[in-house]
């Protein structure tokens, strides 16, 4: 179950990591199907992070001389990040309820209230869910696992947009000839 | 923070205690600052800032660490940077060459190192004034962050709301057709576009934006082609145009004029063929600064958007002064404040607006406005 939510959590908070890098860069008024290929960008993104998550953690237990300990470890690591990112996902979530309402003041204090404040601190609640998670059962593996959860949350959308300039193609092109 | 700049006249005092011969004299156009030498030879540091002596016009500022976007440190009678990297001739509309050193002394002076150091970034050609391609792509980028910022905040309902029952008050007086709504200092034409995309207005209304800036308005027709939208966009003084408005509208402009100028911007509304007026504008309140602050630090990539952005609203004219200025400069209008409070309850909103109409449209308008006549202030 814990796995569950963390993965739901991790695909939604990548989703939106995607919608927010392809904000503010499409001046066009009908953006629905822009948003919505940056959204579908974003999950995947947060399915290959949680596929590299996932991987490292299937290489650490594997290596283990305790498994079982393990992964009793990185259970109550994955239950106390969800203390953090579940409460701050439920507002979004709520916020995001209410923005369904077609009012010009309602969907604005939503954003004042919720999106962009939420949005600033991001950073914090994504080093904060980690830090506590990781307090909870504190060994080598927990505290690399845990550092490898931050990298990812944090990098999300400078590597979206690292993907979706010309960088990353034009370094394809070279490597493979093609992108 | 040792090294400081003193605005010309006042004495050169060095907090250091450095002799005289380690004060350097920077030329650069008119400005004639002092600045204190510190550490290595030919380079002074001004807050963050480092000043490299080259010989004229090759003299620019580096960025010796980061300018972090400060919260109080924008002066608020300071100007936004967009007002001075780019300068136009009020008659003719022909581009004024900007010379980069005297920008960035100015802010200098005005002890906004973040702002000289944004200036200081955007590329200039070889003879020291700005270069208007990198100018002009700049400003794009910041409309296209800012238009993020009106999407968010519903600005084009937020527009639509006021203007439909303003429109219907127009077709009942029978004002001649078609009913051009005129959106001035428009950039890159969002609220034009919003409304001719999703408001309805009836086809007796043109939707016309105008700007001075070429680049914006080739950007505003780009967009406008893009999406099939039959508004149209022009480079030209809102106020001079061979068909004036019936009804004038902006979105962020008023704070741009101050005192003299703006009551001189109400005067240019009071043409024959104008019924009506509806500026929007950052409502100023006590968490307004911290507010635009924490928006624009989330929201705006470029630091130009983020400057700029909290200064606005930190210049936002009150909603009595924008009222006085209205009702002196155009007597011929009423007129009144739109959505300074959230339900009537004391929550500010981000934004406000001065509604004016010729005063045989005011009892419609107060009846059109139905279940949204909370929100509106006296009338008169």
């Amino acid at each position: 179950m814990t796995l569950l939510l963390l993965w739901i959590l991790a695909t939604f908070d990548a989703g939106f990591a995607g919608y927010r890098e392809a904000a503010g860069r499409n001046a066009l008024i009908d953006k629905s199907i822009y948003f919505r290929r940056a959204l579908v960008r974003g999950a995947l993104y947060g399915q290959l992070a949680t596929m590299l998550v996932g991987a490292a953690a299937f290489a650490m237990l594997s290596l283990a001389s305790e498994s079982s300990r393990l992964l009793a470890d990185f259970e109550i690591v994955g239950r106390r990040m969800l203390a953090i990112y579940l409460p701050y996902a439920i507002i979004i979530g709520i916020a995001f309820s209410l923005r369904a309402i077609r009012s010009v003041d309602i969907r604005s204090i939503t954003s004042t209230v919720v999106f962009g404040p939420f949005t600033l601190i991001r950073p914090l609640v994504a080093l904060a869910g980690v830090i506590w998670g990781i307090l909870g059962a504190p060994r080598p593996a927990t505290i690399a696992l845990g550092l490898l959860v931050l990298i990812l949350m944090l990098s999300s959308e400078p590597i979206m947009t690292w993907m979706r300039t010309g960088s990353f193609r034009s370094r394809s092109r070279q490597l493979y000839g093609r992108v | 923070m040792g090294d400081r700049i003193k605005p010309p006249g006042l004495d050169a005092v060095c907090e250091c205690g450095r002799p005289s011969s380690d004060i350097l004299q920077v030329f650069s156009g008119l400005a004639k600052e002092l600045y204190f030498r510190s550490g290595k030879d030919k380079t002074l540091n001004v807050h963050h800032l480092t000043f490299i002596k080259r010989t004229w016009p090759q003299s620019d500022l580096t960025v010796s660490k980061p300018v972090a976007m400060p919260l109080f440190s924008v002066p608020r009678q300071g100007p936004e940077i967009s007002d001075r990297i780019i300068d136009f001739d009020p008659e003719t509309l022909e581009r004024r060459p900007v010379r980069k050193a005297d920008v960035i002394e100015e802010f200098l002076r005005l002890g906004s190192p973040w702002a000289a150091k944004i200036v200081s970034d955007v590329p200039g050609t070889a003879d020291g004034v700005m270069d208007d391609e990198a100018v002009d792509q700049l400003l794009i980028k910041v409309h296209c962050e800012m238009q993020r910022m009106s999407e968010e905040f519903q600005h084009g309902q937020r527009a639509a709301e006021l203007l439909k029952p303003l429109i219907q008050v127009l077709r009942d007086a029978a004002v001649p057709t078609p009913i051009r709504i005129v959106d001035v200092g428009c950039g890159t034409g969002f609220v034009i576009r919003w409304l001719t995309a999703n408001a309805s207005l009836g086809a007796d209304v043109e939707l016309i934006g105008a700007d001075y800036n070429s680049a914006l308005i080739a950007e505003a027709n780009r967009l406008a082609l893009a999406e099939n939208l039959c508004s149209r966009f022009v480079v030209a003084n809102a106020f001079r145009l061979e068909q004036a408005a019936t009804v004038i509208i902006s979105t962020g402009v008023l704070h741009h004029f101050r005192s003299a100028e703006l009551l001189q911007l109400f005067r240019l509304h009071d043409h024959r063929n104008t019924h009506a007026f509806v500026h929007f504008d950052f409502h100023p309140s006590r968490v307004a600064p911290f507010g635009s602050w924490l928006f624009h630090a989330a929201r705006m990539r470029e630091p130009l958007a983020k400057h700029d952005g909290v200064l606005s609203a930190m210049r936002a004219h009150s909603s009595a002064n924008l009222l006085s200025a209205a009702r002196e400069g155009a007597p011929n209008f009423v007129s009144a404040i739109y959505g300074t409070q959230l339900w009537g309850l004391p929550i500010p909103r981000a934004f406000h607006a001065l509604v004016g109409m010729r005063a045989e449209h005011r009892d419609g308008f107060l009846a059109k406005m139905e279940n949204r006549i909370h929100a509106l202030g006296v009338i008169e």
